[in-house]
């Protein structure tokens, strides 16, 4: 299959670079996937699993967060606030923070920063379990 | 004579005392360094990433329906400013506020400092200050500028100022920082840096233009500043290690020319005593 170049970045780094066949994420409306000449798009992400088909067919899950996507002239940009592969998520962890941020959700008198806060957690918690389950 | 003696020997202990003051602060400056070039690297090309491709957003934009995409509105510019929490940096601080003052020059402005130095120089000039809120940049994390982003991009869409502009340290080297002041708002400012294309390719925004850059000129905003403030505390502590070095060099100098003066005069007052000796055998 025709590939594109595409490239990964977060503010922890640049995490990928290099030719892959398709990359699905979700956008802020909704699931997407990108394809070889793809015309020029751009849009933001929203919270969600996603992954990546390299050039050997391999695929390649990952946890994105936020950020946006943009194709310009054939190349790929995906800029996000945090991007995980499922390889590199702690189960656990995800599992205590989604334990705690329902806790806290739990509670009476929250202030509305502390419901966004929380909700927030509590769905980048669910994303990374999902991702890795 | 013996005064005189003591005098250097005094003066000889001081700076000793400031030599080991700066020696200890130059090793303390270039293991932070270490670390916040470290973190400088990782975050540079996510920054640079971002930066370009919001530019070439801009560049072939034909959609200026979102706020942040339309020419400025108002006359006013916000300047984000980076400074360090500590003096003793060399030029650190005071070429960073001087390239601040050669932009802003006649312009109608309001800042948001980042560091206690920034914070302290512009309350001292009674300039209009958006929020003392961030005044230590050195535990400031990713989680933090999306706080400054989005308080940024309130003022921003309410009109409160056209343009936001920022301010900091470049770290192009060990040896060389250069403090820098760019464009971030409005998006049409960030086409000038690059020639434009006589033939504009469209660009497809889903679900539409405003409501993209509404969620991604935020978090534009928030790399933009993190990548900012990173570069800037390792400037910080390259200008503090070159000072340092400096300082620490100047010492040992001066340490050096203070025990020629002090063995000079410690040969004057041996010879006086051999003189005085001689003259009084004599004498007998």
């Amino acid at each position: 299959m025709t590939t594109f170049p595409l490239r990964i970045g977060t503010p922890d780094g640049l995490l990928f670079e290099g030719n892959v066949e398709r990359v699905m994420c979700r956008s802020i409306t909704g699931d997407l996937a990108i394809l070889a000449g793809h015309s020029n798009y751009c849009t933001a992400l929203g919270m969600g699993a996603a992954y990546v088909v390299l050039e050997d067919g391999t695929r390649k899950d990952a946890a994105c967060i936020g950020g946006m996507l943009s194709m310009m002239d054939g190349e790929c940009h995906l800029l996000a606030t945090t991007w995980e592969w499922a390889d590199d998520i702690d189960k656990d962890r995800a599992e205590a923070a989604k334990k705690k941020a329902e806790e806290i959700l739990a509670r009476d008198n929250l202030t509305d920063k502390e419901i966004r806060l929380a909700e927030a957690k509590l769905h980048r918690a669910l994303v990374r379990i999902g991702v890795k389950g | 004579m013996a005064a005189n003696m003591k005098a250097v020997k005094l003066r000889i202990k001081s700076v000793q005392n400031t030599m080991q003051i700066t020696k200890a602060m130059e090793l303390v400056a270039s293991s932070k360094l270490r670390r916040a070039k470290e973190r400088s690297e990782i975050a540079r090309p996510y920054f640079k990433e971002l930066y370009s491709t919001l530019q070439k957003i801009a560049a072939g934009n034909t959609d200026f329906t979102s706020d942040f995409a339309s020419a400025a509105t108002s006359e006013k510019v916000c300047y984000v400013v980076i400074a360090g929490d500590r003096g003793l940096a060399g030029g650190y601080n005071s070429n960073l506020f001087k390239c601040m003052e050669a932009d802003s020059k006649g312009k109608d402005y309001s800042v948001l400092p980042i560091g206690k130095k920034a914070v302290e120089y512009f309350k001292r000039r009674k300039v209009e200050i958006i929020t003392e809120h961030f005044n230590e940049i050195a535990p400031l994390n990713i989680g933090d500028c999306f706080e400054i982003s989005n308080l940024l991009c309130k003022e921003y869409k309410d009109g409160n100022f056209g343009t936001l502009r920022l301010v900091y340290t470049e770290f192009v080297s060990m040896l060389s920082q250069q403090p820098h002041a760019v464009s971030v708002l409005p998006l049409t400012d960030l086409v000038g840096e690059e020639p434009v294309e006589p033939v504009k390719n469209l660009i497809l925004y889903e679900p539409d233009s405003t409501e993209v850059f509404d969620a991604i000129v935020p978090e534009y905003v928030a790399g933009v500043i993190y990548g900012a403030v990173c570069d800037s505390l390792a400037s910080e502590q390259a200008a503090r290690r070159t000072a340092m070095e400096s300082a620490t060099s100047n010492a040992e100098e001066m340490i050096e020319t203070l025990n020629l003066h002090y063995n000079r005069a410690r040969q004057a007052s041996i010879t006086q005593e051999i003189t005085e000796i001689v003259g009084g055998a004599e004498g007998l």
